[in-house]
């Protein structure tokens, strides 16, 4: 097992390298610079040759980009992920804002896809078919196909024309209401939970529609197996059946989705995040791109490669656990 | 694998020593403050009193100005009145600015204890003035700020009242003397100097001080003496008519900054600047109270402001609480004002037409809109064969629908553009140059002359350049943006009733400014806002500017330019500009489309707006002019 951990650590790193110089040739490639763009659409912004020079050496640009990657790899192994001129701000720290709220919002959401998914799955799978089971399969379908944010728009309408002067008026955007700090623990732990309620439904209901249907799909194949029929003629209940027998047996591919779900969880949804002010990484990152802010994109490259690369490791390991027949040396 | 592993892990010991034995990058360069300034020994104040020929220039009350101004005109309506009113007629827009945007008649009249909730697009992204760059940045920074100059809505720059005592320029133009009030503190009670202002001077122009916006202009200073506490002179380069934007930049407080800068120069990273983010200490009329990132920035009016040892010394200003909110969908946006979350917001012209006229929406709002001097244009690159003649691009004009554009595009809500600057711009050129309107034969006629003409049937036009024929198919770049791909999508479909064929390609922001600034293009669409100083037009119009990304070639404009900068007869300045203004439209280098208006949507409960021609905000008095009656009618 430890060889094979020093093996995988070490195909991490070399994936790491080949990653970051792909995304680095790239950006610096892309036609475009923060140089460019701050000239934009200012008239009073003027450039002289010595300011172009500056600006140029403060944005990396006066070096090749074979240079700036070495640079920026130094760097990284000595901890630091360099300063985001557009942020005015630390990498670190521009990622640590938006990593909370992030967290939050993709945690629960994933918590409850899964949550709801697996008995509503399993459900679907005893009831293949039924009425009901169609009934919800065609839901599931119509909630799947719906995209995000015209829901979002749409929710926010409805509660808006609808919910406003009720009690259960919810905010519009935003995490937090004006009044927040005045408010007790508890009130700021609702307060949160009001805001985060109309993002987090957006968020899930796409993946609890697909979870569903996955689970139910793994179970149709696990259900028509033979020592399903061997448990049924030793008289095993239904429900003993769904979830010590076959459910169990459906537990890899499962455990493959949760894993590369990984650096999702840390990804945010750009245009969530923009409809409900969620202050989230996925803006973060969109927006980096759109600023040719280097420094930042690489620390976010960075961040989501190692967590792809940590998510598929523990996936690896927890097929080790659920199947006891995978080892690995 | 068991092959791999022992390769890898040398690669690794390879890079590790590299790592360690990499000894440039950690090298920290020593700070040098106001390194960009040349060494120039300045005259005494004595000296210079004996032989500058001091001549006196306006120190005003940007408030003052407008209760002028206003006790000139009769409101068109009562306040009652304009409430009940919807804005849908130019007529009703008036009423409702004329009698909403009134001063209040006595201090009585306000609700000294309100609050008002503004809306901003992003989060500011850093408080310190220095350092600022975006829209969101400047609304928010201006408040809690501490500056010397303004201008007014006629872009008439002045010294404000309320920070100085005495402004005078030399004779020769090349010095300017302010004396700066000595009754301001800063929020740590520490009072507000002419060393403050030279320190910001001189962390503006150090060259380790990563600043991209603001150094523009302040660059132009060659010097900047304190001679005592209070009293500043300003050296210039040369004496220049636009000297005077030069004099105003942003000032953080001396005494926080200069043991803090040496350190780290970036004012963003050291464990000082970071916390002085959390806690700055500011020199304005507002203080930081909390900032929620993402969410909200909130500002309280500071009393020793405008109270100095127990005596009211200035204007009060008029909210108590200034809330900025971050909301970026622009949907949701307009939720938030319908349902009072936020007291002013700028409308889409959609939002303007099609969801701004319910009596729902007029139960808590109203709206009015004003002329905003930012202007859209097809380019065309002079460089390419298509459009180095002047015919050809005089053709373009005549081709556009330019009806179709106001009428059905701009929704019927936007004014025509005829150049470089407004008409009601004292720039422009009178009379100012008649819209174009479509004409296809004219086109067709002009590009005859120019010589081309669909020589082979195919339903292109063509033409022989140097030896080899050329097909009339370009491809224009934009934005991706609907609203302007919709515009290039109606030039495409106007220039293909003559024979030329064009391609819209829509591009990524950064991608099409890149093209730009490389002259990599043939044809694009773009917009200018529109700087205090004509002057800022150089960048655009000189030979070999910065932005003049067609490649525009007059000498004589060039030289207009170099007059109109030297020359200080407010008259004969006027001329200059109204002159090149119409060099500029006769060469039609680019076809000007539209004027884009301002849009607002505000509380009902507000009083005191005013637009000028870079909206309601950004000039003086600008948004100290707004405020809560005492008393809602």
């Amino acid at each position: 097992m430890a060889s094979y951990l020093v093996r995988r650590l070490l195909l991490a790193v070399l994936t790491l390298f080949l990653t970051s110089l792909l995304i680095y040739a790239l950006i610096r490639n892309m036609p475009g610079s923060p140089l460019a763009l701050d000239m934009g659409n200012d008239p009073n912004f003027k450039l002289t040759d010595e300011r172009k020079a500056q600006l140029e050496k403060l944005y990396g640009l006066d070096k090749p980009w074979a240079i700036g990657y070495r640079d920026w790899v130094f760097n990284v192994m000595r901890g630091d992920l360099g300063d985001s001129v557009p942020e005015k701000r630390s990498v670190v720290q521009a990622i640590r804002e938006r990593l909370g709220p992030t967290l939050l919002l993709s945690c629960c959401s994933i918590a409850l896809a899964y949550v709801a998914s697996i008995p509503l799955g399993l459900y679907c799978s005893a009831r293949s078919g039924k009425a009901d089971e169609r009934g919800i399969s065609i839901a599931l379908y119509a909630l799947y196909s719906l995209p995000s944010y015209v829901t979002a728009l749409m929710l926010l309408s409805l509660t808006f024309e609808y919910l406003r002067d009720t009690p259960f008026e919810l905010p519009l955007q935003g995490m937090r209401s004006p009044n927040h700090d005045q408010m007790s623990s508890l009130g700021k732990g609702l307060d949160v939970l009001k805001h985060l309620l109309l993002p987090l439904t957006c968020l899930t209901y796409g993946s609890l529609a697909y979870d569903t249907r996955f689970i139910k799909a793994n179970m149709e194949e696990a259900l028509r197996q033979d020592y399903i029929r061997t448990a049924r003629a030793k008289g095993a209940s239904r429900l003993r059946i769904l979830v010590r027998h076959a459910f169990r047996n459906t537990l890899i591919p499962f455990i493959t989705i949760l894993g590369l779900s990984l650096p999702g969880i840390v990804g945010g949804a750009v245009i969530l995040e923009s409809i409900f002010n969620w202050p989230g990484m996925g803006q973060l990152f969109y927006q980096s791109i759109s600023r040719r802010d280097y420094e930042l994109i690489m620390g976010l490259t960075l961040m989501f490669t190692v967590l792809t690369l940590i998510g598929q490791l523990l996936a690896d390991l927890a097929y080790a656990l659920v199947d006891p027949r995978i080892t690995y040396h | 694998m068991s092959v791999l592993s022992p390769v890898l892990g040398r690669l690794l010991v390879i890079v590790g020593l590299l790592i360690c034995a990499e000894p440039a990058l950690a090298q920290k360069k020593e700070f040098k403050l106001g390194d960009m300034i040349k060494p120039f020994t300045p005259p005494s104040l004595s000296e210079l009193d004996k032989t500058a020929g001091w001549q006196d220039r306006p120190v005003l009350d940007a408030l003052e100005l407008l209760r002028t101004k206003q006790a000139k005109e009769k409101p068109l309506a009562t306040v009652a009145e304009a409430l009940k009113l919807k804005n849908d007629s130019p007529k009703a827009n008036n009423i409702i600015l004329s009698a909403l945007g009134r001063l209040p008649a006595s201090e009585a009249a306000v609700d000294w204890d309100a609050s008002i909730a503004r809306h901003i697009n992003f989060d500011i992204k850093s408080i310190n003035p220095l350092l600022t760059s975006s829209t969101s940045e400047v609304d928010v920074n201006s408040l809690h700020g501490y500056a010397l100059f303004s201008f007014d809505w006629n872009f008439v720059p002045f010294a404000t009242k309320e920070t100085v005592a005495k402004w005078q320029t030399s004779k020769d133009g090349l010095m300017d003397k302010v004396i700066i009030r000595d009754d301001l503190t800063w929020s740590d009670g520490k009072p507000i100097t002419a060393h403050d202002v030279v320190f910001s001077f001189k962390v503006l122009l150090s060259s380790e001080v990563p600043i991209p916006a603001q150094r523009t202009g302040t660059d132009e200073i060659k010097w900047l003496e304190a001679y005592d506490d209070y009293t500043l002179v300003y050296f210039h380069k040369a004496a220049l008519a636009t000297n005077v934007w030069n004099l105003n930049f942003s000032v953080i407080p001396k005494h926080i900054f200069e043991s803090t800068i040496a350190d780290d120069p970036t004012l963003l990273k050291s464990k000082a600047h970071v916390a002085y983010e959390n806690n700055p200490v500011v020199g304005g009329a507002y203080r930081i109270a909390s900032r929620t990132p993402g969410q909200n920035i909130v500002l309280e009016r500071r009393e020793e402001y405008y109270m100095h040892k127990g005596k009211q010394v200035r204007d009060k200003p008029y909210f108590k609480t200034i809330r900025f909110q971050i909301v970026q969908d622009p949907t949701v946006a307009l939720l938030s004002l319908r349902r009072g979350d936020i007291d002013e917001l700028i409308l889409t012209p959609t939002q303007w037409l099609e969801q701004t006229s319910s009596n729902e929406f007029y139960s808590k709002c109203t709206k009015a809109y004003a002329t905003e001097w930012v202007s859209f244009h097809f380019l065309w690159n002079q460089k390419t064969p298509f459009f180095s003649d002047k015919r050809v691009r005089q053709a373009m004009g005549y081709a556009f629908d330019h009806e179709e554009l106001l009428q059905k595009l701009r929704l019927g809500l936007d004014s025509p553009s005829t150049g470089i600057f407004h008409p009601d711009s004292q720039w422009a050129p009178k009379p100012a140059p008649k819209p174009m309107k479509q004409d296809l034969d004219k086109a067709e006629d002009l590009l005859a002359a120019a010589g081309w003409e669909d020589t082979d049937n195919d339903g292109i036009l063509d033409k022989v350049i140097n030896g080899k024929k050329v097909k009339f198919d370009f491809t224009i770049l934009v934005a991706n943006r609907q609203d302007r791909i919709d515009i290039c999508n109606l030039l495409r479909t106007n220039l293909d009733q003559i024979g030329i064929r064009c391609t819209v390609r829509p591009l990524e922001f950064a991608t099409l400014i890149q093209n730009m600034q490389d002259k990599t293009f043939e044809a694009s669409f773009g917009g200018w806002g529109t700087g205090t100083d004509p002057d800022t037009s150089l960048n655009i119009w000189g030979k070999g500017e910065n932005r003049n990304y067609g490649s525009y070639d007059n000498p004589e404009v060039d030289k207009l330019f170099e007059q109109g900068k030297r020359e200080f007869d407010p008259a004969r300045r006027r001329l200059i500009y109204q002159k090149i203004a119409q060099l500029v439209y006769d060469d039609q280098p680019y076809t000007w489309l539209f004027y884009q208006n301002a849009y607002y949507g505000f509380n009902k409960e507000l009083r005191g707006y005013m637009f000028s021609p870079r909206g309601p905000y950004h000039y003086g008095p600008g948004f100290s002019s707004i405020y809560r009656p005492a008393m809602v009618e």
